[in-house]
């Protein structure tokens, strides 16, 4: 182990940018690799920040709406569905949307779903559910609602959508609280745009919001600790003075395509979920490898195991049901293997000492 | 180790003290002047002014409504510094890291974070903990929750439950007091009220915004909680909320409260634009009531951005965003907005809300009982104390400032009228004496020996914005982290907090609440002991009960 930090430390010494990848960890580990980013110059990225970034920006650039999973599931009248990934991410999302029993919510409406640019599939049931799609493209039904719940005119050759769309726009004029649900990585930039004017559109009369889903692999939890950190969420270089965000820029995969990094930090241990490595992961770039995984690194490359957050030991990890940070105790009592925030320590701390001497 | 400051101006309006003397310092405590022996470090201060560490009573340095602030606006610095304010033109200025420096740099060394949500306790925490320096405390919302709501909608307001679970949320969030933000307006929001009063009542809970404070404030005193209940009332903003104000004190019924940032709720609707100051009708009620207490909430011009959790009011704001854009999050509870704001010097309305700002302070019989606070980053940010502090000090810095006002403001301001200038001792209580006692943090915000160490040293100037902008030497728990205005020596600084005692009953109705209606375990949002991996991060203040 010693030697293995020994020679991270080395390795990681010598890089001109290493770019800290995968980020499958929990708060302290995000924590540590922010902090050891800093410390060499480096740039960090999440494997699952595509969503995040795309609104991230969008939301530096017009401001957001969101909703938090138990006001959702307590007070919406109306659910907006888009997309497939919401059900793909969490099989029972409509089940937890839609429970038995609710807090007092406003509004006489029956609570009603509303499936665009997706198949209808299983539903909770006495829900009243309509499917907008056909065809159609999701950024088309998209802007079809959203011209239709602001009363603008729209033509579509297909006459029963077109009535469906004309229907659900009322139905979100009439909502108590209308909130549309998506994944960010699933939507562009213009359609995430165009659910956010919706929604504005509607809150001039009535209760309306977004739920975003949380990226996989802590990225909600990493990405505001970033935040708090920087200033900037992932995608963020310190290289310069002052860290610089740049959504394309700073992109892991782009940097080790391009050769612009030249070194690795690879962090996958999380309990329950992979990164996704980047596609020219361990392929002649120097890479230090924390894994609660078998990894097939490079002969030269740095792996250290690592235990995985929430299984190993305690975590502190974004949580979905409180829509924010929470603590998780471990599920196997008796790990001994060191946490991600303990190894990233320790090769800060060699770096330094290698600094001094 | 023994540390002598020696032979400085020792500003102590705790102990009444303003006279040259010396200080000394050992394993983290002031202590007394030790009979023969000759100490181990001499800092010469002849000529310099020493007070006790600043203490800021009100300032959101922390938790998910902040950080909601920051993925709005990070050009926020930029924009700042480009208008010359005080702070550096970077994204990371606005970090939790540059936070505890730029603080330590003035001389402050406790902030208190003053409005952290239950169920993002973890993560106010864990933001706090990357603070480094100064010490901090959270105070915690409840009043617009359903398990609140649903106590008083039984009507039962005496009843235990309520004690119980408000001492259970303090520990379990590790909040040294308890925050109630425009009480049931948050609610009201909810089920699409644009507009809430003290006397209207919440939707299908039936109870009104009063009597959700009163209950507060009656659990608080039970509990015997040093902090009274943290209050933003309603109507914040608006012109002739003065009236609100005045209300919500009369309410009080002798128990204390702690009014905050007040500033916001000074507004009289007098005048040809039905805007004016009612700073004199506010500060003759607050001079009366001596059980209130309330921070200032001063503004300053230029750019910030305003975060609260008065969720209904910030929707109002929205139309005035600068730039154009906002973040309207409903949530358990209060929910946040966050609107960017850019005060203007050629407003007729700004310009009033910074004279009423200073008319408050400088109105006060009480000093005691009206503490600083820019709402940080609401009224400015905190790294424009000094500037503050030179207004209140200096009425032609004043005067200065006044003239360049539009004139229709300067006409309705009664403060080219007041020429009263606060003393060092004056600033001192309002920055340190005040504070501390209000909080119930007894080992500061003063002098004397059993304090802990934390002590500022400035030199004395007639620019009072230099002066107490950078610090000659600050020490934290005795060491020096501070000197000629930079921090030389990073610390780590405690987390307060106040662990009333409850009925163990109480943990298994918020867990089936919670298992109920969230689908959540409220374990998830628990601050435990070992939450930190520095040992004593962690520090309990006494309650009376």
């Amino acid at each position: 182990m010693d030697s293995a930090l020994q020679r991270a430390a080395d390795l990681l010494a010598q890089a001109r940018l290493p770019v800290f990848g995968g980020l499958f960890t929990d708060v302290n580990g995000a924590t540590a690799a922010l902090a050891l980013a800093q410390k060499l110059g480096g740039v960090i990225d999440h494997a699952a920040s595509d969503g995040t970034c795309r609104a991230a920006r969008v939301m530096r650039e017009t401001g957001s709406t969101p909703a938090s999973f138990g006001e959702v599931r307590n007070r919406a009248d109306t659910v907006v569905l888009i997309g497939d990934h919401p059900r793909e991410r969490d099989a029972e999302l409509l089940q937890k949307l839609f429970p038995g029993e609710t807090l007092p919510r406003p509004g006489d409406n029956k609570r009603e779903l509303i499936v665009v640019g997706a198949k209808k599939g299983k539903v909770p049931t006495g829900v009243r559910t309509t499917e907008i799609g056909g065809k159609n493209t999701l950024p088309e039904v998209v802007a079809l609602l959203a011209a239709a719940t602001r009363e603008m005119p729209f033509e579509t050759r297909d006459a029963a959508l077109g009535k469906k769309v004309l229907s659900a726009g009322k139905r979100l004029r009439e909502s108590a609280f209308a909130v549309f649900v998506y994944d960010p990585a699933e939507l562009e930039e213009p359609v995430l745009h165009t659910v956010l004017e919706t929604v504005r559109h509607l809150v001039k009369t009535t209760r309306a919001a977004t739920l975003s889903l949380s990226a996989p692999g802590n990225g909600e939890g990493v990405n505001l600790c970033s935040i708090w950190t920087c200033g900037l969420p992932v995608r963020t270089s310190f290289a310069g003075d002052v860290p610089e965000n740049n959504m394309w820029a700073f992109e892991a995969e782009r940097l080790l395509k391009s050769g612009e990094a030249d070194a690795l930090v690879w962090i996958d241990a999380l309990d329950g979920a992979e990164a996704p490595p980047p596609t020219r992961a361990f392929r002649g770039i120097p890479s230090v490898v924390l894994s609660s995984k078998p990894v097939k690194a490079g002969r030269d490359d740095v792996v250290i195991e690592v235990g995985a957050a929430v299984a190993d030991h305690d975590a502190e990890v974004y949580l979905p049901p409180i829509s924010g940070i929470g603590a998780v105790k471990a599920t196997s009592a008796d790990s001994n293997k060191p946490t991600v925030a303990d190894v990233l320590g320790k090769i800060g701390t060699l770096i330094d000492e290698k600094g001094a001497a | 180790m023994l540390i002598q400051l020696k032979g400085g101006r020792v500003i102590d309006p705790a102990h009444n003290r303003d006279a040259v003397g010396d200080i000394y310092l050992e394993n983290g405590r002031i202590v007394e002047k030790p009979d023969g022996r000759e100490p181990d470090e001499v800092h010469d201060v002849s000529s310099k002014i020493v007070m006790a560490g600043a203490i800021d009573v009100h300032s959101h340095i922390a938790g998910t409504n902040v950080t909601l602030g920051r993925q709005l606006m990070p050009e926020l610095p930029l924009i700042a510094a480009a208008e010359g304010q005080p702070i550096l033109p970077s994204t990371a200025q606005w970090g939790a890291y540059a936070t505890g420096i730029r603080y330590a740099e003035m001389g402050y060394t406790t902030v208190i974070e003053p409005a952290m949500i239950p169920t993002h306790a973890i993560q106010a925490h864990k933001e706090m903990a990357s603070i480094p320096i100064i010490d901090v405390a959270g105070l915690v919302v409840l009043g617009n929750d359903d398990y609140t709501l649903n106590l008083l909608r039984k009507g039962n307001v005496k009843s235990d439950e309520l004690k119980d679970y408000v001492a259970w949320t303090l520990a379990h969030s590790k909040a040294l007091g308890l925050k109630v933000i425009n009480a049931g307006g948050s609610e009201a929001f909810k089920f699409n009220a644009r507009t809430f009063d003290l006397d209207e009542e919440v939707p299908e809970y039936g109870v009104t915004s009063r009597g959700i404070v009163e209950a507060m404030q009656q659990v608080v005193a039970d509990l015997g909680v040093p902090h009274p209940p943290h209050v933003h009332t309603n109507n914040l903003g608006i012109a002739g909320n003065v009236e609100t104000a005045v209300a919500t004190l009369e309410a009080t019924q002798g128990h204390p409260i702690h009014l905050a940032h007040i500033q916001f709720y000074g507004y009289g609707k007098e005048g040809d634009k039905g805007f004016s100051s009612g700073a004199p009708a506010l500060m003759e009620a607050i001079n009366k009531h001596k059980n209130a207490t309330v921070d200032v909430g001063q503004v300053l011009f230029g750019q910030t951005v305003t975060i609260s959790g008065d969720v209904l009011r910030q929707f109002d704001g929205r139309r005035a965003a600068n730039p154009k854009k906002w973040v309207i999050n409903q949530a358990e509870g209060n929910g946040t907005g966050v609107v960017p704001y850019n005060y203007k010097k050629k407003s007729f309305v700004n310009a009033l809300q910074w004279a009423i700002g200073l008319e408050i302070f400088l109105l006060a019989e009480d000093l005691w009982r009206v503490l600083f606070s820019t709402d940080h980053p609401n009224g400015a940010l905190f790294t424009r104390y000094p500037e503050i502090f030179h207004l209140l000090m200096d009425r032609d810095e004043r005067a200065r400032w006044f003239d360049s006002l539009p004139e229709a403001s300067r006409q309705v301001s009664g403060l080219a009228g007041i020429s009263r200038e606060l003393t060092l001792s004056e600033l001192a209580i309002i920055t340190r004496a005040a504070p501390a006692k209000v909080l119930g943090m007894t080992d500061r915000g003063h002098l004397a020996p059993g304090a802990v160490a934390d002590v500022a040293v400035y030199t004395e100037q007639k620019n009072k914005t230099k002066m107490f902008a950078a610090a000659d030497l600050v020490f934290k728990s005795g060491k020096v982290v501070v000197r000629k205005g930079n921090v030389v020596n990073i610390s780590w600084g405690r987390c307060f907090h106040v662990d009333p005692g409850f009925d163990r009953q109480i943990e298994k109705r918020v867990h089936s609440f919670y298992d109920t209606y969230y689908g959540a375990d409220p374990r998830w949002f628990g601050v435990t002991e070992t939450f930190s991996d520095r040992p004593d991060r962690f520090a309990t203040i006494r309650c009376a009960r």
